[in-house]
């Protein structure tokens, strides 16, 4: 999480999970903040469909509807225009209760009422049910937002608090944001009892809230804050335009997001360079200082890294890449101040004895560069050996994070590739290379040509500003990677190597929906891909097949959050994420289709859940291939042919390669069937239309009739228009229903009363 | 067939882009001595300085082909994983390189096809010819398909003279794009410390990238 953020924005589905449970406290239902109007509304909306396909309602317990009931007995007469609205608000809540939770949405039997503050139930469910579930609850009670948050610090868990905004997206408040309005919520209420105006709520609101704040100070490292708070010194998040992102508010300080490019990068002069056990100066946005250049840590395409202290290092740039550009998008880096865990952003500027600018310092990277971690099975297996998919996933979230803060000040990492980013084995990622980020006019310098866009092909780097579209492609392309361990989006069968053409066609070869998959590359990588789940696969899909919805406009960083967290809930929900397979980082099969497909693991080598069904439509159940796919493709004799799946024939059921089926069947069946057809097409000489004696119906036509239980027909029928054939015209034509024709025909004694007219008839009696 | 098997995995299972070099060499009865010791050891340099390569090692893909009376292939194509070190090349016999460049040649077509047949990226080949006579056969259509895949930038070459007896103008004709080199004595080890680097730079790279070649690094082992 970056800490740089007052809050975050999480999609209520997330909260609807199994796994997860989602709480409604009585302020949020009594809430007149138009800021907020319609969030409730939204919430339901939005989750409905989670809610009836988990059975996981939104719980409202007892307590609640306990005070929503006796505010909704007031009787309105006597009391303030305010007070009325509330007691009628209360009411109408208690309808909405009552539909909602016979709609199956709400829970409201949940609860016991030994406790006479619902605060304190909410406290007690958390903390008993801490172990089981990640829970949520909305309020707007500061008090007991902070002892929820202070609990689940203390039980290292996630429970949540937070409030609604109006597109009902929950809105949960940074540690520093809650903490200050505590904190100014107790002065309000010690202001009044030093004032001597003081009510019984003032003291016991301050006897509380006093230890609480000082815990939590003390829990999340925060000081007391500034004495003189303004009424709001903390923006409120819920401004009137809430964002439909998954997190972060725009910061105030971001780059520009329409600079010009910048004119071209010139060189810096200077004397020389420093080395290692050499003295250099550095200045910070607000400090400045000197230190020794420590051990050489790594010697990169543009210069050389020095340990600095514990936590920093410092880059030295090479003489070819000391430049007026480099100089000056460091120094405004450095100008912001900017922190985020896990963004190697510069935070200060370094210069030689001369006081020439060389380099700059920045936070250490812990773990290694992707390169030499996820995106190769061997290494992959070596460095990580007990991760599942969704630890990939959870990469690709903290990948995703830190892109979605950097675009929301305007900065595009341009050069995103395997080797600017690490990983540690906590699943800690970093971002490094800041130097080339592409901000205020300044060009991204250099690329990595499997992440260029098809927009960026043939163009020099350093010459153009890349758009936010070429980044989404970098970031998508990215995301397949880390999530395919490796591999491109654009591998296939057929290429000659030439990778910026696979970019340019656009033609994404994995298997999708109903399309042709006959260029898949070979290996396991077609069953990798069919057990991601089902949303990212089309987010992937959509962005690069050239016929997807997502080609040219693609999915933003706020998206892919979005549906990264799915997958992740997806991958911890049992019932939904049926296949134990798709947890594997190498599956060695296709995701089993459905929830009740056999799974077995395999009689030959043993390995776990390596057979699923396979569905056979005319049989109406499951086939169980005898061994895995790997003991399959090891028999004698089948090493070098392609896998060959053997299918029962639908007619005769004897086993037969998929290949030599036509329409399931084998090659005897299929000509039998062919025959069948044919005869099935002929007409019956035997049968004779009764009006023109000619044959009229086919052996099909007959055979249908008669597996129908229907009589068969005995004259020739109107085929189309209502048209007969020639010499066998009945002769008392029938009116047709509709149609043009009518009005040819003459109207006869026998004409039928329209359905409109028996309307009328019965309405006007004759 | 389930060695074969676990090669043909080995194959797709990394995603890696692949350097298919083709070491092309000659081992006439002229070789026979310390060249031929020097050659072997020098090779097997090479693969141990791939191997230790973090980059390389997953991409590099290498096959011999030698030529002396006739031509054969000492190994085929294989990851440096499954190469095993060689023990020894016997030189003896005429100097047939036509037919070890032809060989050479379609051993690497071959490889492209498996790779594009497979689903695996990969970067233009490599083609590194040693000799350190002249040919004693005819070299004419060798030299054209050479020229030609040059030309249309679908290979490297790296015609390399041993020792004085090379015959310098036959190399020049199979590079089209930079003289041949001579190698400084039996300087093999330096030659092939410097194809490995060389290997290591271009698996660094993206296929289709142009990776300009360490000319520098020459200095010291041969004379352009």
């Amino acid at each position: 999480m970056l800490n740089a953020l007052e809050y975050q924005l999480i999609d209520p589905v997330e909260f609807l999970q199994p796994n997860r449970r989602l709480f409604i406290d009585t302020n949020v239902f009594m809430d007149t903040d138009a800021r907020r109007a319609g969030g409730l509304k939204r919430l339901f909306e939005r989750g409905q469909s989670a809610i009836i396909a988990n059975g996981n309602p939104v719980v409202v317990p007892t307590k609640v509807v306990g005070e929503l009931t006796k505010q909704s007995r007031i009787h309105p007469s006597g009391e303030t225009m305010e007070r009325a609205e509330a007691i009628k608000k209360a009411g109408a809540t208690l309808t909405f209760l009552e539909s909602a939770s016979k709609a199956g949405l709400v829970r409201k039997d949940l609860g016991d009422d030994t406790n006479p503050y619902a605060d304190d139930l909410f406290l007690k469910l958390f903390e008993r049910f801490a172990g089981t579930y990640e829970m949520c609850l909305l309020t707007h009670d500061i008090t007991i937002k902070l002892r929820i948050r202070l609990l689940a610090h203390r039980l290292a868990k996630r429970l949540l608090v937070g409030v609604l905004t109006k597109d009902g997206d929950l809105e949960v408040e940074s540690d520093e944001s809650l903490f200050e309005r505590g904190f100014r919520k107790y002065k309000r209420h010690a202001t009044c009892i030093a004032e001597g105006s003081g009510s019984f709520k003032d003291e016991s609101e301050v006897a509380v809230l006093k230890p609480l704040l000082d815990d939590f100070g003390k829990a999340f490292g925060l000081k007391e804050p500034a004495t003189n708070l303004g009424p709001r010194a903390v923006k409120s998040p819920s401004s009137p335009e809430p964002r439909r992102s998954a997190v972060a508010s725009t910061p105030t300080n971001s780059f520009s997001a329409q600079a010009r490019l910048k004119p071209s990068d010139t060189p810096v002069a200077f004397s020389a360079l420093p080395k290692q056990g050499d003295h250099v100066t550095w200045a910070s946005a607000d400090r400045s200082g000197s230190l020794v250049l420590g051990a050489l840590l790594g010697e990169g395409g543009e210069g050389t890294v020095y340990d600095a202290d514990l936590s920093t290092v410092v880059k030295i740039f090479d003489k070819d890449h000391l430049t007026r550009h480099r100089k000056e998008k460091i120094e405004l880096l450095v100008d912001r101040n900017l922190r985020a865990k896990g963004l190697c952003i510069p935070s200060a500027v370094v210069r030689n004895g001369n006081g020439e600018f060389v380099g700059y310092v920045m936070p250490k990277a812990s773990g290694r560069e992707f390169q030499r971690t996820v995106f190769n099975k061997r290494k992959f297996e070596r460095e990580f050996p007990s991760w599942k998919k969704a630890d990939l996933v959870d990469i690709c979230i903290s990948f995703l994070e830190k892109v979605q803060y950097l675009h929301s000040m305007n900065v595009i990492l341009g050069d995103i590739n395997p080797k600017n980013l690490m990983v540690d084995e906590k699943k800690n990622v970093f971002i490094i290379d800041a130097d080339s980020w592409q901000l205020e006019g300044y060009p991204c310098p250099v690329g990595t040509p499997m992440f260029a866009s098809p927009a960026m092909l043939g163009k020099t780097y350093s010459d153009v500003l890349r758009t936010m579209e070429d980044e989404l492609f970098a970031v998508a392309t990215m995301l397949f990677m880390i999530v395919m361990t490796g591999q491109f989006p654009y591998i296939r069968t057929g290429t000659d190597g030439d990778m910026v053409q696979l970019i340019k066609e656009g033609n994404f070869a994995f298997q999708y929906e109903n399309r042709n998959n006959k260029d898949q590359p070979d290996g396991d990588w077609k069953y990798m891909w069919s057990h991601i789940h089902k949303p990212v696969k089309d987010l992937f899909w959509h962005t690069f097949h050239r016929e997807g919805k997502h080609y040219k406009k693609r999915p933003t960083a706020a998206e892919w959050l979005e549906a990264f967290k799915a997958y992740k809930s997806y991958l911890g929900n049992k019932r939904m994420n049926f296949d134990p397979m798709s947890n594997d980082v190498y599956p060695i099969r296709n995701k089993a289709f459905k929830q009740d497909t056999p799974i077995r693991d395999c009689p030959t080598c043993g390995r776990q859940n390596a057979i699923a069904g396979i569905w056979i439509d005319d049989t109406q159940e499951h086939s169980l291939p005898r061994q895995c796919n790997k003991c399959r493709d090891q028999q004698p004799g089948r090493a070098a042919a392609a896998p060959t799946i053997t299918v029962p024939c639908r007619d005769c059921s004897r086993p037969f390669p998929k290949s030599q089926l036509k329409y399931g069947r084998c090659p005897s069946c299929a000509q039998k069937h062919d025959e069948r057809q044919a005869r099935a097409n002929t007409l019956d000489p035997s049968r004779l239309c009764v009006r023109c004696q000619k044959p009229f119906i086919t052996y099909g036509n007959v055979e249908w009739h008669q597996r129908n239980g229907r009589s068969v027909p005995t004259t020739h029928r109107a085929g189309s228009g209502g048209r007969y054939p020639a010499g066998c015209v009945p002769t008392l034509p029938r009116t047709p229903r509709t149609g043009p024709t009518a009005s040819t025909t003459k109207p006869s004694a026998q004409t039928q009363v329209g359905f409109w007219a028996r309307l009328r008839k019965w309405f006007t009696g004759n | 067939m389930a060695r074969l098997n676990i090669g043909a995995d080995d194959l797709v299972d990394n995603p890696t882009p692949r350097v298919p070099v083709s070491l092309c060499l000659d081992t006439s009865s002229s070789m026979s001595g310390p060249p031929i010791q020097e050659l072997v050891r020098g090779v097997n340099l090479f693969y141990d300085a791939i191997d230790e390569d973090d980059d390389a090692h997953d991409s590099a893909e290498i096959n011999i082909v030698e030529f002396n009376s006739s031509t054969g292939l000492v190994h085929d194509f294989a990851s440096i994983e499954r190469l095993r070190r060689i023990s020894a090349l016997t030189a003896s016999g005429t100097t047939a390189m036509g037919a070890g460049v032809n060989l050479a040649l379609d051993t690497l077509e071959n490889r492209k096809a498996t790779y594009s047949g497979s689903g695996v990226l990969y970067y233009q080949p490599w083609l590194v010819l040693m000799t350190d006579g002249a040919p004693t056969d005819n070299i004419d259509s060798a030299v054209r398909r050479v020229v030609d895949l040059v030309e249309a930038k679908k290979l490297t070459v790296f015609p390399i003279g041993i020792g004085g007896g090379a015959d310098m103008k036959t190399l020049a004709r199979f590079s089209p794009n930079r003289p041949p080199l001579r190698l400084d004595g039996l300087k093999f080890k330096e030659f092939f410390e410097w194809l490995s680097r060389s290997v290591a730079r271009v698996s660094r790279s993206t296929p289709g990238d142009t990776v300009k070649l360490d000319l520098e690094g020459l200095a010291g082992w041969a004379e352009l």
